[in-house]
Parts: structure tokens; sequence; C-alpha cells
């Protein structure tokens, strides 16, 4: 369940039928009538969509979801400030916003910039939550100039403390390199005790971004020792031998051969905080329990907080950073199998509209199912004054209830539909289901005044006096595109009332659909899975009716195909064309007894 | 010590030990030392700027991001509310928050927060591709934002990972995404290079296991694993909770029955773990060595005794529940330490951590053996929970001192040296006397010689090496050995990024046309030896170097 009752969703089988590779992988494939379709399954979640989020590929005459579609970027902008950022700055600068747009790192709202300065319009400043009230202040940042504050933010690490560049990173270890090989040389002129690092090293624990540009920096210089001019020349280590000992060997062993040439220095681990070493020191451990303990859960932050957080192991709530917005991008999209445009949005970023959109609603048959008016269906009822809208959510078990199917037919030629449905939904929850008139007409999707001239698809009228007539076999009403045809349910039981499965008959499905892929075997086993104590899982009360649909029809010859010197493509062609998909109809929410 | 080491390869068939389990074939899929998922570079070729996208997966998550950047771009679970259906949007309504969701029927714990499980038979791997294909959805279209060129992808992965489940992913990854090429890289060897080592031993507690790798020179040695891991803590932590919610005053009939993000996010927030080891009889015992595990066997008790409030919301009634602080370091006690059952109780995928620890140390070869213990590289999930790196040391650090071998320091001088060699003697005296007490393993074949790639050659080459070595440029901090030591790693994803940035190629590297010809089954079997061709003119020890040309072949690796 998604949207309010009741609901139609339409499948795309493209994880089955469009991707090669998938295909293996499926189950057994069946014939499309055979195989139920499960809506309860886990899998029916990734192929389920409103109609609206479909798109249609002409040239394939199939429907097309996100899946089955290529996406191309056209634009990158800030939903926030609507600048368009170019993709060379994207591509250097990264996925966010470079100028003033921050969301709460709390509440994900978007933050202001706020003077902290008494007539509220000079430095310092800050960013603030309108919504959770958080602010930099609590993590100890302002910055000086109220625009730019990207690039200013970049500068400030918390509790106001520079951040380096890049350059002056490596600067900077440079220095400190330097100083560290003046020291070892003095102590190898005087050894002493070994001493594995360097405790001057020990005034700050490094960043993660410290310690990451750090190993970058060693890499690249291991690197560029082990790669002398002529890459060939010093292949020495003798790797056919798959014995780690020999890696060790490689690791102490600069030559194995007589080699005059200059060796490179052999390679090596980091050896120090400056190459990105850094050795497990208990204090960490012992000052994160004892935070815990004295500031307690408030001062802890939430699992989403940290996954959205540029450093998602930090812990503490003054370790947050704002987050600068997201950039948006605009697509277009493609059919993965034929590469054709299906829809393309207008360049400009505050435009919402497309160029192209092929949308599926323009050639998929909407399909709705509501309540037949309760005057039709109890013949007693006074007129229909008091009647009460029906309750979708409160689906009364064992109680047969009549629901209008709606189709109407978007395309301009007329179409016959057929319809199958499982007698029993699957799972665990079995409604029954009949479709009382399966096979129809549907209209063409004429012009408005073409109606008032068709007169072989006039509507039937029904009249209170009709009650209880219901027909299997015949259309309940029609219009010049739409069709509708009556649908028993017999909502199931919710603790499965012993003996209902076996009075449903013949036509039970078992409760593993075809469609399911999980083997179950050895579950059993496994003492830690859920208990099945007869409660249902999330959603299994809502009654979801799996119906498929076929269409068959007869239309114009597809421009493309006809055209470009076909001289016997004559107006009016015609072919034959069928469609076939499932929808899922969200009837309601069943109600114990 | 090539002989020492020798005779301890035979004296196995006398007494079984810990030590023997590793090499023993009790993990058929880990034989040790034939495993070449090594990052070393191929000959020095000068290609084409590639552009990468880095991706790390695990049982739980994905993270992904772009070489050469710290930290991944985005880090996507797999949760309920990321399997809903297009336009269902019930997270978003308070409402939702207040309702705390059932486990479902036949279903494990925190098993609808997984993108796959280990086990084959428990995985609807249609399912774990539609969870898939939908977070690199996101990650492509909301995270990287790229312009259309299609990029080749840096991926880690677990090693081992079942076949069915690496095609799962690489389908998707070729077939949805269109990588030219995906470069398979091990996790554990990853967490290596983002520690800045070349050889380690990696524990990372992940999500259903915790897996403990030896890493030497980049390539995967031995392997241990264990289900002591994230998924046990959390359940632990559960058990905890709900006793506690029981035990509030106005506790309601129904029992306490919290979810799995409850007792996740309350393990996440404000579990912890002791650091220093429980007082025991057996390291009391070996009171007469000089270990700073004695220095404090009992926790000081507080008063008040100290507590945390945690808020829970989706209990009926919501309640704030106030629970003793020390109550949250329990789970890690009885989750990952177990320390109340004796070791001769546990089958052999649920050893305590500090035991799979040593037993992994114990299972090298004593220079590899050596280098890992001072580079202990505790990562994964699990590994967040405060105290427990620390924890860890400190129970191998007794267990070591009990059992084992000596710590041998001062490398890089002729006296050194000897000592060195006295300390290996003396080591080999002690395991050979340990030998019975350790019951654990008498069903186990004696006679299971040593993996030719374990065996020592016969030279006494390294400790020449090493004291000759000593004299030159090398600091010496990075030859540190023979002491247990931790060190933090930045994590697989970061060791990717700068695989990635640094232009190292992986051994296997899996071209798409290749790919979606034969699938895995177009890897060469022989994967020792196209590696080793690709590889002869390499440059030296570093394992790594510029990326080079195209190969004819390709492998799988450590997940052949
Ligand atoms: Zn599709
Ligand atoms: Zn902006
Ligand atoms: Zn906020
Ligand atoms: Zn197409």
């Amino acid at each position: 369940m998604a949207q309010p009752f009741p609901y139609t969703y339409y499948t795309c089988d493209c994880f089955d039928s469009n991707n090669p590779l998938a295909s293996k992988r499926g189950p057994q494939p069946l014939e499309e009538d055979e195989r139920d379709f499960d809506p309860h399954n886990p899998r029916s979640n990734y192929t389920l969509y409103p109609l609206e989020q479909l798109l249609y590929c002409e040239d394939c005459q199939q429907i097309r979801c996100p899946r089955c579609v290529a996406e191309e970027t056209i634009n990158w902008y800030c939903p926030s400030c609507l600048f368009e950022v170019p993709s060379s700055v994207v591509k250097s600068d990264g996925n966010r916003c470079t100028r003033n747009c921050f969301n709460c790192p709390v509440c994900t709202s978007p933050m202001t910039t706020n003077s902290l300065d008494q007539h509220g319009d000079g430095p310092p400043y800050i960013l603030a939550c309108p919504y959770c009230k958080w602010s930099t202040v609590e993590i100890g940042i302002e910055v000086e100039k109220g625009t730019g504050i990207s690039a200013q933010l970049a500068k400030i690490a918390n509790g106001g403390h520079p951040i380096p560049s890049l350059k002056e990173r490596d600067k900077e270890r440079e220095r400190k390199k330097e100083l560290e090989s003046r020291r070892r040389e003095k102590d190898a002129m005087s050894p002493t005790q070994d001493s594995p690092t360097t405790d001057t090293e020990r005034d700050s624990t490094p960043s993660h971004d410290d310690l990451f540009y750090n190993l970058s920096s060693f890499y690249k210089s291991q690197i560029d020792a082990q790669t002398p001019s002529n890459p060939f020349s010093s292949a020495e280590i003798n790797f056919s031998s798959p014995s780690a000992y020999s890696r060790i060997m490689s690791m102490y062993s600069s030559s194995s051969r007589k080699n005059k040439r200059s060796k490179p220095a052999p390679a090596r681990d980091a050896a120090s905080i400056l190459e990105g070493l850094s050795i497990h020191d208990p204090s960490n451990d012992a000052q994160a329990i004892e935070r815990i303990k004295r500031e307690g859960w408030s001062t802890t932050l939430q699992p989403s907080q940290k996954l959205a957080q540029p450093d998602p192991t930090i812990r503490f709530s003054d370790e947050l950073r704002p987050l600068a917005t997201l950039l948006c991008t605009k697509r277009s999209k493609r059919c993965r199998s034929c590469r054709h445009i299906l829809s393309k949005p207008e360049n400009k970023i505050t435009s919402t509209r497309y160029k192209i959109k092929l949308l599926a609603l323009n050639h998929i048959p909407r399909i709705s199912m509501r309540a037949l008016p309760s005057q039709y269906t109890q013949s007693s009822s006074a007129p229909s004054a008091t009647a009460t809208p029906f309750a979708y959510d409160a689906l009364k078990p064992g109680i047969p209830t009549h629901f209008l199917l709606h189709i109407s037919n978007p395309l301009f030629d007329p179409i016959r539909v057929t319809l199958a449905t499982p007698s029993t939904t699957p799972g665990k929850v079995q409604s029954r289901v009949t479709i009382l008139c399966p096979q129809f007409e549907v209209g063409a999707n004429t012009d408005v005044w073409d109606d008032a001239l068709a007169s072989s698809l006039s509507p039937i009228k029904h009249s209170a006096q009709d009650a209880g007539q219901i027909e299997a076999g015949k259309i309940w009403d029609r219009g010049r595109n739409w069709t509708s045809v009556v649908v028993e349910v017999v909502p199931g039981f919710l603790d499965g009332v012993p003996g209902l499965a076996s009075s449903i008959g013949p036509g039970a499905a078992p409760p593993t659909s075809t469609n399911d892929g999980r083997k179950r075997s050895g579950t059993g086993a496994l003492r830690d899975v859920g208990e099945d104590d007869g409660d249902l899982n999330y959603d299994e009360d809502v009654l979801e009716i799996p119906v498929f649909v076929r269409l068959e029809f007869e239309a114009d010859v597809n421009a493309e195909e006809r055209g470009l010197g076909d001289s016997r493509g004559s107006k009016g062609e015609r072919e034959k064309r069928e469609e076939a998909f499932w929808v899922v109809v969200g009837l309601g929410r069943i109600v114990e007894i | 010590m090539s002989t020492s080491d020798r005779s301890q390869g035979r004296t196995r068939g006398t007494t079984p030990r810990i030590a023997d389990l590793a090499s023993t074939p009790e993990t058929p899929r880990t034989p040790p030392g034939r495993s070449n998922s090594s990052i070393y570079g191929s000959p020095g070729g000068f290609r084409v700027e590639d552009e990468y996208v880095v991706l790390e997966v695990g049982a739980r998550f994905v993270r992904g991001g772009l070489p050469g950047e710290t930290t991944p771009r985005c880090t996507l679970t797999f949760g309920p509310d990321e399997q809903r259906r297009a336009a269902d949007y019930r997270q978003w309504d308070p409402e939702h928050h207040h309702s705390r969701r059932k486990r479902k029927r036949d279903q494990a714990w925190g098993q609808d927060h997984e993108l796959y499980r280990l086990d084959i038979n428990q995985v609807d791997l249609g399912l774990v591709e539609d969870k898939f294909e939908r977070a690199m959805r996101e990650a492509f279209n909301k995270y990287f934002v790229l312009d259309t060129k299609p990029r080749r992808i840096m991926l880690s992965l677990p090693p081992k990972l079942p076949h069915a489940l690496m095609s799962t992913i690489l389908d998707v990854l070729f077939g949805n995404f269109q990588a030219p090429s995906i470069t398979l890289l091990s996790a554990p060897v990853l967490a290596t290079v983002a520690a800045g080592l070349r050889s380690a031993l990696v524990v990372d507690i992940g999500w259903a296991e915790t897996l403990i790798t030896a890493v030497c020179e980049y390539r995967e040695v031995n392997e241990q694993r264990t289900t002591r891991a994230t998924k046990l803590l959390s359940e632990h932590m559960a058990n905890i909770l709900n006793a506690a919610l029981d035990d509030e005053p106005g506790a309601g009939d129904p029992k306490a029955e919290i979810s799995f993000e409850e007792a996740d996010e309350v393990l996440t927030r404000v579990g912890w773990c002791k650091s220093k080891p429980r007082s025991n009889r057996r390291t009391m015992y070996f009171a007469a060595r000089t270990s700073p595990i004695l220095e404090e066997f009992e926790d000081a008790v507080e008063s008040p005794e100290p507590t945390i409030n945690i808020p829970f919301p989706k209990h009926t009634p919501p309640t704030e529940l106030t629970i003793p602080f020390t109550s949250l370091a329990k789970p890690a006690e009885s989750a990952l330490f177990a320390p109340d059952m004796a070791l001769n109780e546990f089958d052999d995928q649920e050893l305590p951590l500090h035991h799979l620890i040593y037993r992994a140390l114990l299972s090298l070869p004593m220079d590899v053996r050596r280098l890992c213990m001072s580079r202990i590289i505790i990562t994964g999930g699990g590994s967040q929970l405060p105290g427990l790196k620390t924890r860890l040391l400190a129970e191998l650090e007794a267990l070591v001192s009990q059992k084992g071998w000596d710590p041998v320091r001062n490398y890089g001088s002729a006296s050194a040296r000897h000592e060195q060699l006295m300390n290996q003697k003396r080591e080999n005296l002690e395991l050979r006397n340990q030998e019975g007490e350790d019951k654990v393993s008498e069903s186990l074949d004696p006679e299971t010689p040593l993996p030719p790639g374990l065996q020592n050659p016969e030279e006494d080459f390294i400790d020449a090496k090493l004291s000759h070595l000593a004299l030159k440029n090398v600091p010496s901090a990075s030859l540190v050995g023979g002491v247990i030591r931790g060190v933090d790693t930045l994590g697989a994803w970061a060791g990717a990024s700068l695989v990635a940035h640094h232009r190292i190629k992986g051994i296997v590297e899996i071209e798409r046309e290749r790919y979606l010809q034969h699938g895995l089954q177009g890897a060469t079997r022989e994967k020792e030896v196209s590696v080793v061709q690709q590889r002869q003119s390499m440059g030296p020890g570093i394992g790594m170097g510029r990326g080079g040309g195209d190969r004819a072949s390709w492998t799988l690796g450590v997940w052949a």
C-alpha cells in the first residue's frame, strides 16, 4: 500500500525480459498468463509503478520504467539557489553547492545565513536552521563574510581551527618530514632505544582527511620511487612462487640479481603519521566511553544523521558539519534497448516542462476499481441520500462485495480487453476474486463530437430496480472510450479461518507464488528467525488484486516502419498489435471480524 | 628459525593445537597461501586516463564515491524504507515514526536490512539484484551526478563472496550501468592499504560474521571466520533492552519486543565495550609474566552507579528507559568474548574474537606472524563500538603472554638479531609445552601438512636482510614486528579510493565484453600462472605501479 485506496499499480517486467544478464537468475520462465504476480513478494516493490511514472517506448512498444531507461545528465543545478553549475565545476568541486546553500545536519531543512552583529547586518555570520534551531554556533563556527559560505567553511574545522588546504598540507608535511629525517640521522649517530613512533606527532589526533592525504602522498612517493625511467629494468622479484614467504623476502630484498643500476629504495610500510600510519590509541576509546557516560543519549547522533555526514563514522553532536546542498540534475531518458529518447526536459533550470515525454498513460489504458454504489447492491435500500462513503480501509472478511473495474482507453483505436486474475489472491490472507465479465471491448479515444455519433456504444442505464441484477458475462457500463465490469470480491480472513482454504476449491493457489525465486530450504533450522505465530506481516492485511491485462487492437503501421521509401506503405495500412501486463489494484485494508 | 618452524610442522602429529586448525581443511573455502588478490601493478604501461567510480559492497550497505576523495559520497543502506514501492511515501508520515516495525515471519534478526546473506540457499538473488540496482541508481543519479561517459568501477568485495552473489552484483554494474571494466579488490587488502601497510592481520567485524584475514604483501595468506559479529551483538543488545523494559515499573503485559532498528540505534549510539579484559583464573595464573593486564582486573565500582536514559517512542506506551551504563557493555561481552564458556565448548564457527585472532596468528609462519601481530587492523561496522579495539588488543596480549610466543623487540642490531633467535627458540619450546593444554582440535586430521605457501624456505635469510636493512634509509618504524600493536585504517572504501586515485591496477580486472560473453566462467583457472606472466617485468616490491595495458585473460583471484 502506498497511496489512498483504491489505487492501481502497473508492472514493468523489464527485470526479466530486457536485461539479458538478469534473466538467467529469474525463475523458470512460464507462459505469461500462467505465472501469477504476487504483490506481497518483496520483489514486487521494485516492479510496480503508478501509471503516471511510467514511460512508453513507441519503437519497442513497451512500457519503460526507471529501471529500463538509460539516463543522461543535461545540466546540473543547485535546487536551493537555482544556480546552474557547469560540468567542469561539478568535476572539480563535486556534487554539492559551492555557494551558500546548506542543509541542517540535524533535520535536513535548508539553513539560513544569520548575522550575529547587533544590527543584524555585519560579521560574524553563522548558519542557522529555522526549523530545529540548530546552528553552527553549536560546533564553534562563525564566518566573516555573508557570502561564499562554502569556501569559508572548507577552511574552518569545528571549534574554529583552520583546515589547511591541500597545498598547505603538502608543505607542512614536507617541513615535518625534514625535521623527522634530521632527527633520525642524529639517532643513527647515537643509537638509543628504538621508539617506533615519534612522540612529537602525538600532539593532536589526526583527522580522517589528514590521514588520507598523508597516505596518498606516501603512496605517491613510493610509486615514484618504484617507477624508474625504464620500468622494465628493475624486475627482480620472482612472483611465480605462490609462497607468502617469498613476498616477505621481496619486501626486504632490494635485489636478488646483480644489478648495477641505481636500486630503488625498497618498498615499505608507512612509518609515521606523516605517512598516514596511525597506531591505535586506547585513550580515544576511553574518551569516547567517558563522554557517553557523562553526556548520555542526546549527545550522540542518530544513524540517519551520521549517514548524511561527509564522514559517517562520527559519533557526537559536536562533530556535525552543515551539509552543503546536493546538486540536482536534469536528465534525459532513453530506452535501454533501442536507445530512443523517451523523455527530455527543457534546458532551462526553472522550467518544469519537457521537450519530449512519452508517457505510458497515452498508450496504456487506465484501470481503476471502486466500490459499486450501494443502491445497486441492496435491493431494499432507500435512495442514496444517506449513503455513507465506502470504507476502503475496513473491508469485511467473508462478505461478498461488488466493485466496478473501470478501463479507459487512451488509444485512437478500439481495444479488445481480456482480464485474468487468480481466483484467490496470493499470500497469507486469501481473498476470492471473480471478474464477472473478463472479456470485452473498449471504444476508441475519438474526439468528443464523434461521441455523439457513435450510437453503438451508448451507456447502459442502471436504476435501483436493477439491484441484484448483476449478470455474469455482461459489462456493467460503457462510454465513448471506457467500459466497466463488475468484480466480486470476498475479502479473506486475517487469522486464516480454518477450512477456508479447502472451501475455495480447485482454483486455490498454493501460498508460494511461482515467481518467487526464494528458496526456503533450511529456514526451519534457523533458531533466530521470526516466529510464525500467525501474526501478519506489515501490509499483509492490504487486499491487493493482481490482474493480468491483455489488449488486442489494430493500429496504423508505425510511421517509422512505414516510411523511408517503402513504396507499398500505403495510407491506412493496419497491423495487429498486442499488449500484455500485470496491474495490481489495492482495494483496501481488511479488518478483523 | 627455519628449522624450528619446520620442526613445529612435524610435531603437529603428536598433539593438535589451535595452531593446527587454520591450516587444516576445516574451512574448505579458505585455503591459505594460494590467493592472489594483491594489488600489484602491471608493467609500467601508460594508459589513458580512465575514470573510475569506487564502490564498496557489504552485507548491509553500499558505499560509493569517486577516486581520490577522502570519504564516500554516499553510504546507502537496505532497510525497509529503501524497499518501498514507487510513490509510497509513508516513511515521511509522522505517524510512521511512532509505530514499531514487527519482524516478518521466517525472517532472521535484521534480515530486512540486508543486501544479501552468505548462505546462498536463503537468498532470493532476484531480490538482491533489485535492491542493488535501486541503490546504484540512487548513487549514480543523486550522488555521483556524472556526465554520460561510462565509468570503470573499482569494487571492494568481501573475499570469497559466493559466486552467485558476485555475478548478481557484476550483472547489475555491467548490464544496467554499462561499466567498461570492473576491478575487484578484496576488502581486507584495501583496509591494509588504507592503513599504510603491506602486511596486516585484518579483523573485520562485519554484519553476519567477523572475518580475520592475514594479509602479507597485499595477499591473503590466512583466513578465519566466526559468527560473533555485529548481528549477534545487536541481538544481545535487544535482549538486554527487552529485559530492562520489562523490569520497568508499570511495564505492560505483552513482553517487550523491540525492533531491530531500535536495538541497532542503541548499540551504535551508546553501546560500548569494557577496555580491560575481565579478570579470570587463567590470566591470574600467569601472573609471573610481566603483562599490563594485571594492573587492573576488577572494574572500579562507581557510586552512584552511572545510568543512561534512552527514549523508546515506539514502545507502548512510549517510555524513557533508565539503564545502568554498565549494562550497555554487556552485549559486547557476551556476543564477542563469551567469557563464561570454556574454549572447547565452542563450535568452530563461533570462537570468541580474541581466540580467533590468536588462532589466526598462531597459524601463520613465524615471520608472517611477526609482521602481522604488530599490524592488527580492526575494522568493520562492529569495530566502531568504543573500547572494543583496545579490549581486543588487550585480550590478545593476555592470551599471548599466557600461552604463546614472546614479544620480540629490538630489531635492527646484531644483538637484537641474537635476541630474536633466542626468543624464537624459546617460543618454539613453549608452543610444544603448551600443546597438551588445549584439547579443542583433537578431531582434526593431524597429518595435514602445512600448505606449501606457508612452508619455510631453507635460508636464514631474512635476518641477514633485516640487519642489513637497518643500516639503510628505511625508517625502523616501518619494520616493527613481534609486539602486539593495533593500527588504524581508514577502511576499505578509502583504500579503494587511494588505489584508484594512484591508478594502481588490480589483479582481478574484468572487461565488460568478456563478462557479457562468459560471465564468471570466463575467468582463467590458472590464475597464479596468468598473473605471473603478466607481471614478471614489474618493478620490485612496492606491489604498485602505474597501470599497464589490457590483459588477454583475467582471473578471479581470491574469489576463484
Ligand atoms: Zn522497466
Ligand atoms: Zn546553492
Ligand atoms: Zn534543523
Ligand atoms: Zn525502445
